[in-house]
């Protein structure tokens, strides 16, 4: 009897082994990412909804934006006369014609 | 077959199978839910005259696999070059660690094969039909990949498969 040669596995050896060399179970947030509707009421649905622009398009909005609400926030430059005081006795005075005969 | 149906039945095999090539697990659920997506998408694809539904998912697989691959890595070598694994095997403590480092570092198409063959049991016919040769080349490689793992994962002899063995 040789000593057990140690350089390679057998067939049924290697067949023994390579079980051991098992594959994580699947995440279960596949189902619900490609069957979302399955899973949510259309309300929900709705709430969580996005969508996607482009960098550049989503700049010049923010841009936007912030000139709409900084022109409605700040009032503007309306020149305002301080010698102008309210009326306080209206008195009516018809001016007739010289020619109006009554 | 409704595309919830097809996943039930299938999404573990082909998230097994991306994640046995790739050896990463964001990759392998990146391409199942593309796979998928595209069921869902164009169901007619899948003909059942042309093969089974295992053939049809475990190629849309491989070449969902082999893109990212591409992508990540450049060019893959195809033609039997070796890519070294991640580990050494020598190294690593667990038997699963070492299988996965030693089927790692056999050449692509020898991996695809044992893959296909020993752990998602699919038949030299299908594998031929999935990665499109013949069954001669199949059985080829999977003998050259199954001689080198035997080489590699010898320190890892179960004690069991030891005992009473005899020359």
């Amino acid at each position: 009897m040789e000593p057990f040669d140690n350089d390679e596995l057998t067939e049924q050896e290697l067949d023994a082994i390579l079980p051991d060399w098992k594959a994580p179970v699947a995440p279960a947030r596949l189902r619900a990412a490609l069957f979302p509707e399955l899973r949510m009421p259309w309300w929900k649905r709705l709430w969580g909804a996005s969508f996607r622009i482009p960098l550049p398009v989503a700049f010049v909005l923010v841009i936007l934006l912030v000139a709409a609400t900084w022109r409605w926030a700040i009032p503007r430059d309306v020149p305002v006369r301080n010698d102008l005081q309210p009326v306080k006795e209206i008195s009516l005075r018809i001016i007739r014609n010289a020619d109006f005969k009554n | 077959m409704t595309p919830q149906q097809a996943f039930d039945q299938h999404h573990q095999a082909v998230y097994s199978f991306a994640w046995r090539l790739t050896h990463r697990r964001d990759i392998a659920e990146d391409i199942t839910q593309e796979y998928f997506l595209a069921f869902i998408r164009a169901p007619h694809r899948f003909d059942p005259a042309k093969g089974s539904i295992k053939v049809f998912l475990f190629s849309i697989t491989r070449n969902l696999a082999l893109k990212q691959y591409r992508d990540d890595r450049g060019e893959l070598p195809l033609d039997g070059s070796e890519r070294l694994a991640g580990n050494d095997p020598r190294e690593s403590i667990a038997i699963s660690s070492a299988v996965a480092s030693a089927v790692a570092s056999l050449p692509h198409l020898q991996q695809e094969a044992l893959i296909l063959f020993e752990y998602e049991g699919v038949t030299l016919e299908e594998i031929a039909q999935i990665v499109g040769a013949d069954i001669g080349t199949i059985k080829s490689r999977l003998h050259r990949g199954r001689e080198r793992l035997r080489r590699i994962l010898a320190e890892y002899r179960k004690e069991g498969n030891t005992h009473g063995t005899v020359r």
